[in-house]
């Protein structure tokens, strides 16, 4: 029998119509719907069971308290507490342990290089002379363990003040009450006069002043040369060109106390209303109605953003200092502290924690040992540590700045580090094993707050510290989540004095909406706000 | 009994922080995209528009306006349209789901929403070497080619009813089901609710005269309302109305 | 015109004149380095993805798709001149016929092929069949693109089957002349399925309420713009047939483009622009002053934006509609054949500025109160997979005419 080419193309043709009559060719067309489902390539989710833990926010200090649920040890996404609310980056903060920019390696002079490298580098140093230690987030544990191993060196501890404790400073300077103690009770307020502080969008906590004001129980007059979101949003704007808002403050200041509509006593400015008026450009009858707000609608308390001591003034002739609904004084002393502007003196050495904003630039001279989680790009310091990133080590939360009460709080660290991370407390009980460890700091502090028997414990319900039956329940309930709340300021506690009117002072530029980020790289996701949408300016500035 | 859940947001609470959008981003596996894509390629299942009032000078005003999905009720535009039934009203609770693995990326539902609310995936998702670890287990991450948009936050509706379920309940505990969005907006601009059920406060906002939703007259019957006493924001509920050189303009 | 010896005359039909291999060679490659050009285009959307493209979020549907509306209303010719053919027994067209099939097919191929690099997902097209809606308008142009490019292929079949090397088979003569009794069939199942998916096509746009400058009120289902689409496309593919002869005669050099078969043609095209432009008038005043104000969106204010003004639809309506059917039915117009051409030209140019306008201008037009109003312009690679298309076209027209008796044995 010959096969011929006929044979085969009939033998083809029959099989394929055969073919298509068996389910072969329908099934596998059906199975491209699975095949095409994803690709291979395209990164799946973990399928472990979530649990949502609780902890705080540590890459600012306000130490907003989070909700994160968490799957086989990695945190997959952050919500609010039940006590605050929280900022853009923060709902992106669970991905910045992997940005780009995480410092994985210890580096020298842009060389990768060892932490015993830097150990050596660090005692050679902690010999040779004083050490500066610089910090921006003050009062936690790691900041105790900093500020002891300074004074033990002969160095010096510096704090970098946040922007809501540098609006208080003049108080501070007036009282000599330590800037770290004084506060804003906003929440008993009910008119704010702002000066250029962005109260709703990038300034304290994002769940304080925004909410008080988005109940309408808070009247908000926004003083600024231009229309950022919180003059927008403000119940009045008072346009202003920049640089006279010392002037403003005058004007209302003298309106109050010549009216004799405040029950406050001050010396009288040196400008008058028409002086005031002509500075400004607002009508000299808006001034007049401006202040007579403030005294009607009282509680009423000025912010100067700058902290300009000519701004801040006012506060006498609006009666808000040390009054409920004004700048109060905590129970809680607390040292004063050198700030890092005022740092002197010639150091062989400076250690820069990881809060510390990445632009900061010691003096030129000294070695430089610089704490961060990630890299910024550009930094001048000798050596680059890689420090604990985003809830990446157990930390605790002293009271945000400008708050009016004291609080404490412990934050979990709920994601696992990697491996070659270390924190400055670490670092430095390496060079000094006198200095006592984080762990044993909080401690010490729950039997503190245990002793004293003040406060309350606010978690799903609030609980008295009285009716705690010893130091480790209270520590168990702070590390869960709960927050120690103080109770209220005492009145009367802040005593400030003036003698004279003070000078106005140069005015700083105004922030951008990163402001209050202080790492310096932004959250990956943060491109919806300014990239893949035109909600936001592209931050300046920032490594993103 | 079903549900009808929709929103109610209050224009004149809305900072245009952009924490909606962060939040619905990450809650929704979607990627940060490569420095190429813009404001027209981007992905934000939630987008807060920046709009002002047209004047000038001390008179100029902004306000900001948060668009998701409008889960559409009546001859709902994308779920007419598409040839494959990827899209469809689920009708236990109003939601407007949309099924990636079914899209073909024709992009016909995307001309045919007026409230621009869909996104197509014109990249392959990426993250850095590590950072998949931190996507949110329960909502699938798709791949280039298909058309997504805001969901309801699908997967915390299916916590709730598991959560219900393990407890014996046959309707979910309505605090348990709250989308990403409405947790995250700070001032609390954002209330999300079953807008069948008469006794939550959402249904009543949104059913009080003061609610307005966008482009009424179309008669998609959205269920994302709004509300303001500004009436030049109100204004903005109307179609385009190209005023020439008083245009309202996005900013 | 031979010289020296032909590599491939053995395929080319008994009698008929060609140029020589070397020429069509030369003729055809430009058209292949286009069609390969387009080809990697096409390949660099497929393995990168779409964002190769200029297309957005907000212009979800840009060159490829005015492509394919476009390429489709003009390759209506195919199944109208079978329609008159072979259903109204209209034999003087018949000479143009077996050229109105392959320009059919082509078109219809070509769109299918750009759709493929155009959806973002090409492996799940066949889901539409499984999981069809029949609300979308898209449902109903798949099944009836698919069923008609079917029916094309068993049309196109027989005319490659009438290859004298290909007839030395027996099984390829008999299905030859089999598949050529059916062709009536066919014709009426073309005319059937193509009067749906040309009227989907423009319905399309018609059921979009969220785009009220597209939104067509109409009969049941049914938008004004299906039918407007269906008379387009019946009036343009006839006009395209005249432009496509006209080439042919150009490039050949031999006189396939009589005065008389372009002069009906012409005729046919006219009568049916000229209805279209009528409907398409009565459709646009309606829409002017009824539909489009009833939600709230003030037409005129469509045409603020440039370079989409009002003069955009004076020139679709007036210029490239009632002008040309003008051309083409007045007598003393229609006796020059330059007068006839430009008439036909201008005929396939109102369909296109129809499609374009229906296709971008809606995308582009603001719908919030704080839209505005977009551009796009396409990147190089949806160009160039449209010249590919054009290319691909081109080459297969080539190789039928200088394999296939397309025009008769001679």
């Amino acid at each position: 029998m010959e096969l011929t080419r006929r044979d085969l193309l009939t033998w083809g043709g029959g099989a394929t119509a055969g073919l298509l009559l068996t389910p072969l060719p329908w099934k596998v067309l059906d199975d491209t719907s699975k095949w095409t489902q994803n690709w291979p390539w395209i990164p799946q989710p973990s399928r472990a069971p979530i649990e949502v833990k609780r902890s705080f926010c540590t890459l600012c200090p306000n130490g907003c308290d989070l909700r994160v649920r968490v799957a086989s040890g990695t945190p997959v996404g952050v919500s609010p507490g039940p006590q605050s609310a929280l900022c853009p980056l923060a709902f992106g903060a669970h991905q910045l342990n992997w940005h780009p920019g995480r410092l994985r390696q210890v580096s020298h002079l842009g060389k990768a290089a060892s932490w015993n490298d830097a150990l050596a580098a660090f005692r050679k140093a902690a010999v040779e002379g004083p050490i500066a230690v610089v910090d921006a987030y003050p009062r936690r544990a790691g900041s105790s363990v900093m500020e002891n191993f300074a004074r033990r060196q002969g160095g010096t501890y510096c704090i970098i003040l946040s922007a809501e404790e540098r609006s208080l400073a003049p108080y501070a300077a007036w009282s000599g009450a330590p800037v770290t103690s004084l506060g804003y009770d906003f929440e008993h307020a009910r008119t704010i006069l702002s000066f250029g502080a962005p109260l709703l969008d990038g300034w304290g906590a994002p769940g304080r002043v925004p909410r008080l004001w988005s109940t309408g129980a808070l009247k908000l007059i926004q003083v600024e040369p231009s229309l950022s979101r919180t003059a927008n949003a403000a119940w009045r704007w008072i346009q202003v060109p920049s640089g006279s808002e010392a002037a403003l403050a005058a004007g209302l200041a003298r309106v109050l106390l010549e009216e004799h509509i405040s029950p406050a006593r001050a010396p009288l400015p040196p400008t008058t209303v028409a002086e005031a008026a002509a500075q400004t450009g607002i009508a000299e009858e808006t001034i007049r109605e401006l202040a007579r707000t403030l005294a009607a609608h009282g509680p009423a308390v000025a912010i100067a953003a700058d902290g300009d001591p000519a701004v801040a003034v006012l506060n006498f002739a609006v009666g808000s200092i040390g009054a409920r609904g004004g700048i109060v004084r905590r129970r809680e002393g607390g040292p004063s502290y050198l700030t890092a502007d005022n740092l002197n003196g010639h150091f062989r050495a400076v250690l820069i924690d990881a809060t510390v904003p990445w632009d900061f630039a010691p003096q030129a001279d000294a070695e430089v040992f610089r704490f961060a989680a990630w890299n910024g790009g550009g930094s001048r310091a000798h050596w680059l540590l890689p420090a604990p990133g985003f809830l990446e080590e157990l930390t605790d939360v002293p009271t945000a700045p400008g708050s009016a009460v004291d609080t404490y709080a412990i934050a979990a660290n709920l994601s696992t580090p990697p491996a070659d991370v270390r924190s400055p407390a670490g670092f430095l009980a390496q060079v000094d094993s006198a200095l006592p460890s984080v762990e044993d700091i909080i401690h010490a502090r729950c039997r503190e707050l245990f002793r004293t028997h003040t406060g309350a414990l606010q978690g799903e319900e609030t609980v008295p510290v009285s009716r705690f039956a010893a130091p480790e329940r209270l520590e168990e309930a702070l590390r869960t989540g709960s927050v120690w709340v103080a109770g209220p300021p005492r009145s009367g506690g802040l005593r400030c004095r003036f003698e004279q009117w003070p000078q106005p002072t140069a005015p700083r530029a105004t922030a951008d909406w990163t402001a209050t980020w202080v790492p310096p790289v932004l959250p990956p996701l943060a491109v919806k706000l300014y990239r893949e949408s035109s909600l936001r300016e592209p931050p300046a500035g920032r490594s993103i | 009994m079903s549900a009808r859940y929709g929103m109610v947001i209050d224009l004149d609470r809305c900072t245009g922080c952009g924490a909606c959008m962060v939040a619905c981003a990450a809650e929704n596996n979607v990627p940060a995209l490569p420095p190429k894509a813009t404001d027209r390629t981007g992905i934000t299942p939630m987008l807060v528009h920046k709009v002002s009032n047209g004047q000038e000078g001390a008179e100029f005003r902004e306000a900001f306006i948060p668009v998701t999905c409008m889960q559409c009720e009546h001859e709902t535009p994308c779920v007419a349209v598409c040839p494959q039934q990827a899209v469809q009203v689920d009708p236990a609770t109003g939601i407007v789901m949309q099924m990636p693995q079914r899209c073909l990326g024709c992009r016909y539902c995307m001309t045919a929403c007026p409230y621009h609310a869909r996104y197509f995936n014109w990249w392959d998702p990426a993250w850095p070497p590590g950072m998949e670890k931190t996507l949110n287990p329960g909502v699938s991450v798709r791949m280039r080619g298909v058309v997504e948009k805001c969901n309801g936050c699908h997967a915390r509706l299916h916590a709730a009813q598991e959560k219900a379920a393990a407890a014996g309940n046959r309707e979910i505990d309505p605090r348990d089901y709250r989308p990403a969005c409405a947790e995250a907006c700070a001032t609390g601009a954002i209330q999300f609710g079953n807008l069948a059920d008469e006794s939550d406060p959402v249904s009543q906002a949104a059913h009080s005269t003061n609610a307005f939703r966008l482009l009424e007259r179309l008669g998609t019957e959205p269920k994302i309302f709004y509300t303001s006493d500004r009436p030049w924001v109100r204004q903005l509920a109307e179609p385009h109305p190209a005023r020439g050189d008083k245009e309202v303009k996005h900013g | 015109m031979a010289s020296g010896t032909w590599a491939d005359i053995r395929w080319i039909p008994r009698g008929a004149e060609r140029t020589s291999t070397g020429r069509f060679a030369l003729w055809l490659a430009p058209w292949a380095a286009l069609l390969a050009l387009g080809v990697y285009a096409g390949w660099l959307c497929l393995y990168y993805g779409l964002n190769q493209t200029n297309m957005d979020n907000r212009f979800a549907f840009g060159l490829w798709i005015f492509l394919d509306l476009s390429i489709i209303a003009l390759g209506a010719g195919a199944f109208f001149t079978g329609f008159l053919v072979y259903i109204l027994r209209r034999t003087e067209l018949k000479p143009i016929l077996n050229t109105a099939v392959i320009v059919g097919f082509i078109c219809y191929s070509g769109a299918v092929a750009v759709l493929m690099v155009d959806v973002g997902q090409p492996l799940r097209a066949w889901f539409t069949f499984v999981h069809p809606n029949v609300h979308s308008m898209l449902t109903e142009i798949s099944f009836c693109i698919t069923c008609y490019l079917i029916v094309l292929t068993m049309e196109y079949i027989p005319l490659i089957l009438r290859n004298h090397e290909l007839q030395k088979v027996p099984s390829f003569l008999i299905l030859e002349h089999r598949m050529h009794n059916i062709v009536p069939v066919l014709a009426g199942v073309g005319t059937f399925l193509s009067f749906f998916h040309q009227g989907s096509l423009g319905g399309l746009y018609g059921v979009l309420r969220g785009r009220p400058f597209a939104f067509r009120e109409g009969f049941s289902i049914w938008p004004s713009t299906f039918f407007l689409f269906v008379l387009s496309a019946i009036a343009a593919g006839p006009s395209f047939l005249m432009l496509i002869a006209a080439a042919v005669e150009k490039v050949t050099g031999r006189p396939v483009a009589k005065h008389e078969l372009l002069r009906r043609l012409g005729f046919i095209s006219g009568v049916l622009l000229a209805a279209y432009v009528a409907a398409k008038s009565i459709d646009t005043l309606i829409w002017l002053n009824v539909t489009s104000p009833s939600v709230g969106f003030a037409p005129w204010e469509y045409y603020q934006f440039a370079p989409f003004g009002k003069a955009l639809l004076f020139v679709e309506i007036v210029i490239f509609g009632l002008l040309p059917a003008l051309l083409l039915l007045y007598p003393r117009t229609a006796a020059k054949r330059g007068w006839l051409l430009t008439g036909a030209a201008m005929a396939c140019g109102g369909i296109l500025v129809n499609r374009l306008v229906l296709t971008v201008q809606t995308l582009a037009l603001p719908t919030l109160a704080f839209d505005e109003f977009l551009r796009y312009f396409p990147s190089w690679q949806e160009f160039a997979t449209f010249g590919g298309v054009i290319a691909y076209g081109v080459i297969l027209y080539s190789l039928s005419y200088r394999y296939l008796p397309l025009f008769g044995d001679k």
